[in-house]
């Protein structure tokens, strides 16, 4: 599905066309974002929501895992970049390394109960210990503050060796995301079109096959599982970074539930860069439509209904269908009689 | 031991609450093969819909309200025993024509759309009644409580607990030793031939569709009076009932009711040793299960688990 939307040199590629020019529009993003009366928070929490939904795709749309309860680990890397920074060393890439890697931890501790599973009893599984972490999250008082969150996370500075950055400001900050969501692109661009990747893919196919082929599916399975645990982790630190504290709230359900459809609205299912666009219309829409009504989940819980009923493949979808529709027209118009067969127009 | 009893009788009563809130939920599950994540929300808009009709504010016209009012408490509830989930169930039905061109794909979508459909219940429900708690009233008959080797028991609780025990019953015989309940299981089962062999069968999933709905609305007016009404209630319940029928196992009615009463037990002892993670004991109960059988207690072979 993956290789739809793209061409077979794009998938070999380190660095894509279409990679470059999303980086490069996105890092313009801070000289007009305040002109059209939004402000350059939204890109950081644009830029962060986009990589954790890139990483949970990574379960969702390459494994075809329906896994419910992501929030948990975007939550448990944001506690453990905060806990880090106050008990062990306040340094940003020792900080960062630990939401990852404790994220990582707690997704392989799932992963080895639930990848024998299939179908709803993944989906509830995953549900389960979601709830199992988000209740952990609340109730444990001295670790995690409860639901008062864990307050007072600080930006540490982002130090080079021979420079340091400063992230404190909301526009530096914004560069730092976006330079480790460039980073982060392409490892996961390299990752999804790798053999690995491959062998992912066609375990969401068919499990069944993939197994006669020889191919371990419980150690696939369970692997792009803490993979995406540990990435949506690191996340969740970032994210702690931007809010200056981390919250229980991010584990709950409802917000597990967010990314499922930011992904599948965008057409993570279709798409590498589903995941984005969803995420970029949600929060978009959130605040431009939230600014008018306080009911602006209504209008995106209709939305998303109606994307699931009539565009399943989301908006990625609809454009690359768009697309192909467009050209198959333009084959038609200057086409030869054989063309128009070809693309079963002729009749 | 006899201090123990007060607190399984508490979890039994539970257990039969949290078999009904999944009953509906199983039943949509077990015969359309659909997960319906906004029963929650159902079940919720039931609650609501329920204490505004036998509040003091009935959304009718003035005169008819008057009359709505002049009837004793213990006929206004039973009317909205009735009235309440056939509203809720009007809900259900326009949820099961958007739900039809699901029917044959991947049963994701059929859970996703439900979602969306929840967060739009849900919402609907802030707009109209905004976040404060409400109170549902019953009658008196049901209502205050008794004694019994010294600890004082709540009538509602017996009340609620053998009302679910009945509802449970009827389900259970509609759907086991009805034509209609073999029909639909069959068309489950193979819906072509089912077709072949002339029956409509579009009718009859909206009709278990909304048969579903309407069990969530009164599960709702019945644990109401327990819980509490506020817009959180949706998400207390989808959750449990999901996990009753994975535990259970997709496609046991058996298996549905087995795992209400255990997780009733498991929260109802839990909450008495250690009340702060009471809720968290039934998702290791859950997960204690599915780790060692893949299909929960009794599950069935089900086009879900891929």
């Amino acid at each position: 599905m993956m290789a739809n939307s793209t061409t077979s040199s794009d998938a070999a590629r380190l660095v894509t066309p279409t990679m470059l020019v999303l980086w490069l529009v996105l890092a313009t993003v801070p000289l007009w974002i305040t002109r059209i009366g939004l402000y350059p928070y939204l890109g950081i929490e644009i830029l962060i929501w986009s990589l954790y939904a890139l990483a949970f795709n990574l379960v969702l749309g390459t494994a075809g895992l329906p896994s419910f309860g992501h929030g948990a680990y975007f939550g448990i890397g944001a506690y453990a970049f905060g806990l880090c920074q106050f008990d062990i060393v306040a340094n940003l890439w020792v900080c960062l390394a630990a939401a990852a890697v404790v994220a990582g931890i707690a997704g392989a501790l799932v992963a080895l109960f639930i990848s024998h599973r299939r179908g709803i009893y993944y989906a509830f599984m995953t549900i389960a210990f979601g709830q199992i972490f988000w209740t952990l999250a609340i109730k444990s008082h001295s670790v995690t503050g409860g639901e008062d969150g864990l307050l007072k996370i600080s930006r540490l500075p982002a130090d080079f060796g021979l420079v340091s950055f400063d992230l404190t400001d909301n526009v530096a900050f914004y560069y730092f995301v976006l330079a480790v969501f460039a980073v982060g692109t392409a490892i996961l661009w390299r990752l999804v079109h790798s053999p690995y990747g491959r062998v992912v893919a066609a375990i969401r196919q068919s499990e069944v096959r993939a197994a006669h082929l020889g191919y371990n599916v419980w150690l696939y399975k369970a692997s792009v599982f803490t993979l995406s645990a540990a990435l949506s982790g690191f996340s969740g630190g970032l994210f702690a970074m931007a809010q200056l504290a981390a919250f229980p709230d991010v584990m709950s359900l409802h917000q597990s539930g967010y990314v499922v459809m930011m992904t599948l609205v965008g057409g993570g299912l279709v798409s590498f860069w589903g995941p984005v666009i969803g995420v970029f219309l949600f929060l978009t829409a959130r605040d431009v439509i939230g600014a008018l009504t306080n009911a602006w989940m209504l209008y995106f819980g209709l939305l998303f209904m109606a994307i699931v009923l009539f565009r399943p493949e989301g908006i990625a979808g609809a454009l690359s269908a768009a697309v192909q529709q467009h050209s198959i027209n333009a084959l038609r118009r200057r086409g030869t009689s054989a063309m128009r067969l070809l693309v079963g127009g002729g009749r | 031991m006899f201090d123990l009893l007060p607190h399984l009788l508490n979890g039994l009563t539970l257990g039969l609450l949290f078999a009904l809130i999944a009953l509906g939920f199983m039943l949509i599950v077990g015969l359309m093969e659909q997960i319906n994540l906004a029963h929650g929300s159902l079940f919720a808009l039931g609650a609501y819909v329920a204490m505004q009709l036998t509040g003091p504010r009935p959304p009718l016209p003035a005169d008819l309200a008057k009359l709505w009012l002049a009837l004793p408490l213990g006929w206004r509830y039973a009317a909205t025993l009735v009235i309440a989930p056939v509203i809720v169930g009007l809900i259900g039905m326009l949820i099961e024509f958007c739900m039809r061109r699901t029917y044959g794909k991947d049963p994701l979508y059929g859970l996703l759309l439900t979602f969306g459909a929840a967060m739009v219940i849900e919402e609907l429900i802030r707009l109209v009644w905004g976040t404060r708690d409400y109170v549902l009233q019953v009658p008196s008959a049901i209502n205050g409580g008794f004694l019994f080797g010294d600890l004082i028991w709540s009538s509602y609780r017996f009340y609620a607990a053998g009302i679910a025990a009945g509802i449970i019953a009827l389900v259970w015989v509609l759907i086991e030793k009805t034509s209609f309940g073999a029909t639909v299981k069959a068309g489950a089962h193979d819906s072509e031939i089912v077709r072949a062999l002339g029956i409509n069968l579009s009718r009859l999933r909206l009709l278990v569709f909304v048969f579903g709905t309407m069990l969530a609305a009164i599960a709702g007016i019945i644990v109401a009076p327990i819980w509490g009404i506020r817009p959180h209630m949706g998400v207390d319940a989808v959750i449990p009932a999901f996990l009753v029928i994975v535990l259970g196992g997709v496609g046991s009615f058996w298996g549905a009711v087995v795992a209400g009463l255990l997780v009733g037990l498991c929260v109802g002892l839990a909450g008495a040793y250690a009340s702060e993670w009471s809720l968290l004991s039934m998702y290791i109960l859950l997960v204690a299960v599915v780790t060692f059988r893949a299909r929960g207690l009794w599950g069935k072979k089900s086009v879900l688990e891929v």
